[in-house]
């Protein structure tokens, strides 16, 4: 599944809903459309923390204000309390709503559940650079400035 | 943007949300990854439940028969058509420099529509 994807590799947000906004500021979005969605996300996270594994937290939705896969993923060596747990990285997707159903959003959680499932949880949790962390999850990292 | 109008959008992200963890495929997946799908539908609906009373009781109303009606009651407007039943919006709508400032309807199918980015 190659799907392009954007980076933060220091996250400098000490709660779940600034990292989440932080990550949120790496697409080509205006304001207000990063803070709806901010809101889709959070209210998913406060419904229950999107904790994968220790460390890794995914926070995703499908939504109508995308119309293309939205994919970040970002890390903090620090951690950010997510509340309860700290989380190290962050995979954050979103998923646009297509009149076909959510058969990609579907097909998306399960390649990064295959992946975390095997040894991808821990390579992610120890790699060096985003361009790594995108080649565990198979992605391909796009160009920004957070990238180079 | 209106704030009924983002409302609306957030409403109806959220009924996506419920439907998705609804959705036994995605249910399944969701498992694997250690989330509780269902403990989080049972939240998710009393948070629609709190947002949808922020919304003007008319809008509402419109949205949930829309929503019973076509399934989805927000669309974006994609190259000046409503996305939802693909008409060419009027001029003076697609000149109208409010857009998003108000809460607006396609004149064909009256799917709420809004611009985005």
């Amino acid at each position: 599944m190659k799907r392009p994807v954007f980076s933060d590799w220091n996250i400098k947000s000490v709660n779940r809903k600034a990292a989440i906004a932080e990550l949120l500021k790496l697409f080509p979005f205006q304001s207000n459309t990063q803070d709806l969605l901010l809101t889709a996300l959070e209210t998913r996270e406060q419904a229950e923390p999107t904790i994968v594994h220790k460390g890794i937290a995914m926070p995703h939705c499908r939504s109508i204000l995308v119309d293309d896969f939205m994919i970040a993923i970002g890390k903090s060596e620090k951690g950010i309390p997510w509340p309860e747990e700290k989380v190290k990285v962050i995979i954050l997707f979103i998923t646009p709503v297509k009149p076909s159903g959510p058969d990609e959003h579907m097909k998306l959680i399960r390649h990064l559940a295959k992946l975390l499932r095997m040894d991808g949880a821990e390579k992610l949790l120890s790699a060096d650079s985003p361009i790594e962390a995108a080649s565990i999850l198979k992605f391909t990292l796009q160009e920004s400035k957070q990238n180079e | 943007m209106n704030k009924d109008l983002e409302r609306l959008i957030s409403l109806h992200d959220l009924d996506v949300m419920i439907s998705d963890l609804q959705n036994k495929d995605i249910q399944k997946q969701e498992k694997k990854l250690g989330l509780s799908p269902a403990a989080a539908v049972e939240e998710l609906k009393k948070m629609r439940g709190e947002l949808a009373l922020l919304i003007a009781r008319r809008s509402r109303d419109m949205y949930d028969q829309l929503a019973s009606h076509y399934g989805n009651a927000v669309v974006p407007v994609i190259h000046e058509r409503c996305s939802g039943c693909f008409t060419q919006l009027p001029t003076a709508f697609v000149a109208s420099p409010d857009r998003n400032k108000q809460v607006e309807t396609c004149p064909a199918c009256g799917r709420f529509i809004y611009w985005c980015d």
